[in-house]
């Protein structure tokens, strides 16, 4: 089998439609809606859940891919990893059916590859920088802020389900905060490599502005702070955070 | 009656096998991983991404045992260059049209070895000094024979013509070959396989459910107008009529060469849609050609201008998987 494999070889069933995050936000700009769905009504829920949905899935394929492509890696790392795509695989299940609670499917919005283009990373502490610690603290602030909206809502399904997996990810972001460290140590310039590839992983997903420190009624996607510090992220790293988001240029 | 101190394998003996072991199942769980990524179709995605987790945690038992066996920790040790060479062959297939020659594979070949040899290892391994052996063995046999149940419910489901039947079959019969010649997992026991008859309800890995997730998508709600247009679309192409063609583009949209060189390949066709979504107001469809020719997908963005719906892009995607039944 190849190692690793191109980013393209991605394998989908014929149901699921995949475009560029761009083409899809620059598409709902020039209908005048929010390039990424907001929280306020049903249906911009639904295509949140349906977006974590095909996040999930991405994030198993990655960390299979990370078991296959790292064979000379700690095997403890390569146990995190399996670890981890059983939790994905999971997470998987638990979205699809949180689709059908909300009367969806699979499929009803289109398919974005960003997070397993980050998951394509050639080095295995970068991999983890970007994926663990980069896109699954972007899980912990989106599943903190579902969980309290769903709260909100009155929905007990949805909140205990995404907060089950909410604790999973600060598992996976924690399994990410020790394997940066595990990986690098010696080699200051593979870990200075490996952090500036989950700075630019955070400076994408912060998306133009819209994840921010703040209320979770009052921003589209608001930092999970609490959640981060569980996973590992020091308060030095979490303040940075917040700034980089501040300067992010409007999509 | 043998003594109840009498035992079948050295402890250096044992040590060995414990190592080879290791190495099919480590292989196994990298093998497994690495596939969920080329695998397109949702069941069997789920199903490894259960087993890739079981099968590290088989291979790390098997390797946190040898200490305890005056060796080191977690090594692996092919028996045989034979075995390599079955495990080369079993990795070998990552084409996305593949996935029945994948769970073939590890479904109906190495698992059936694995549970019948370590079977056989805990029926002849000695009750008062091996327990630490035999309880791993007896995990992992309770583990491969709910694995093999699940992933033959997932195989019945992806085998759903003769042909398939026939690759499925062919797949076999070459890795069992290949097995065979190779002495199989330890390379000392007879190579045998198992059936997984006394299987346990599933842990985390209902095949059933998997299924049930893969099918979830039955209908689209399609508005009644442009379900209209998608059918007159789709008899426009496999009529071989470019006029009737374009009477759905927009005045904006001209199809690039790729897309009308590939167009000529629907005519005498049947048509269906296979996937539906939507961006706003905007519908994004997949619709399906199979004919005589290569099988055609083309991916459309429709907008409605209020009164009629008109295609405002559209391109040819490939197909990399089989239709959820």
């Amino acid at each position: 089998m190849e190692r690793p494999i191109a980013y393209d070889k991605l394998a989908r069933e014929d149901r699921l439609v995949r475009m560029r995050a761009r083409e899809v936000a620059q598409l709902k700009i020039d209908q005048g809606l929010p390039p990424f769905p907001d929280l306020l009504s049903p249906d911009a829920i639904k295509e949140r859940v349906h977006g974590i949905m095909v996040g999930e899935l991405q994030a198993m394929e990655g960390a299979g891919r990370t078991v296959y492509d790292f064979p000379d890696a700690p095997w403890e790392f390569t146990m995190d990893m399996a670890r981890q795509v059983w939790d994905e695989s999971r997470h998987v299940e638990i979205y699809v059916r949180l689709l059908e609670h909300l009367d969806g499917y699979i499929g009803e919005f289109p398919e974005t590859t960003i997070l397993w283009r980050c998951a394509c990373a050639e080095d295995a502490a970068a991999r983890v920088a970007g994926v663990n610690r980069g896109l699954e603290g972007l899980a912990c602030d989106v599943f903190n802020q579902l969980v309290h909206i769903a709260r909100k809502m009155g929905d007990p399904i949805l909140e205990r389900a995404v907060d089950y997996v909410l604790a999973d990810e600060i598992t996976h972001v924690r399994m990410g905060s020790k394997w940066l460290t595990r990986l690098t140590e010696g080699d200051p310039e593979r870990r200075r490599r490996a952090i500036e590839f989950q700075e630019t992983i955070d400076e994408r997903f912060n998306l133009g502005g819209i994840r921010r420190e703040g209320p979770h009624e009052m921003v589209p996607i608001s930092i999970a702070t609490e959640a981060r510090r569980e996973g590992g992220f020091t308060d030095e790293e979490i303040a940075r955070l917040i700034r980089t988001t501040q300067r992010s240029a409007v999509y | 009656m043998s003594h109840p101190l009498a035992g079948h394998l050295e402890v250096d003996d044992s040590a060995r096998t414990v190592r080879h072991y290791r190495y099919a199942v480590e292989r196994m769980t990298r093998i497994l991983g690495g596939w969920i990524a080329l695998t397109p179709e949702l069941s069997a995605k789920l199903l490894m991404g259960r087993h890739v987790w079981d099968n590290a945690q088989h291979a790390d038992a098997w390797g946190k045992r040898l200490p305890e066996l005056r060796a080191a920790a977690q090594v692996s040790e092919p028996a045989s260059a034979g075995l390599v060479a079955f495990m080369d062959a079993l990795e070998e297939a990552e084409a996305p049209g593949e996935t029945i020659e994948r769970l073939v594979a590890v479904y109906r070949v190495l698992k059936p070895h694995l549970l019948a040899t370590y079977e056989a290892h805990l029926a002849r391994a000695n009750a008062v000094y091996e327990p630490p052996t035999c309880r791993i063995l007896a995990r992992a046999i309770e583990d491969e024979r709910r694995h093999i149940t699940a992933g033959e419910t997932v195989l019945r489901h992806l085998l759903r013509s003769p042909e398939l039947e026939r690759r499925a079959h062919a797949r076999e019969v070459r890795l069992w070959t290949l097995l065979h010649a190779s002495g199989g997992v330890t390379g000392t026991e007879p190579v045998t396989r198992a059936s997984a008859e006394a299987a346990t309800a599933p842990l985390s890995d209902d095949a059933a459910e998997f299924i049930r997730l893969e099918r979830s998508t039955t209908e689209w709600r399609i508005a009644p107008e442009l379900a209209a247009a998608l059918a007159a679309l789709g008899e426009a192409l496999v009529a071989g009529d470019p006029t009737a063609v374009r009477r759905w583009l927009s005045a904006e949209t001209v199809p690039g060469p790729e897309v009308t060189a590939r167009l000529g390949d629907a005519r005498g066709g049947r048509h269906r849609v296979v996937a539906f979504a939507r961006v706003g107001a905007h519908r994004l469809v997949k619709l399906r050609i199979d004919g005589p020719a290569q099988p055609i997908t083309l991916l459309m963005r429709w907008v409605s201008d209020g009164a009629d719906w008109r295609i405002a892009a559209l391109e040819t995607v490939s197909a990399s998987a089989v239709q959820p039944a």
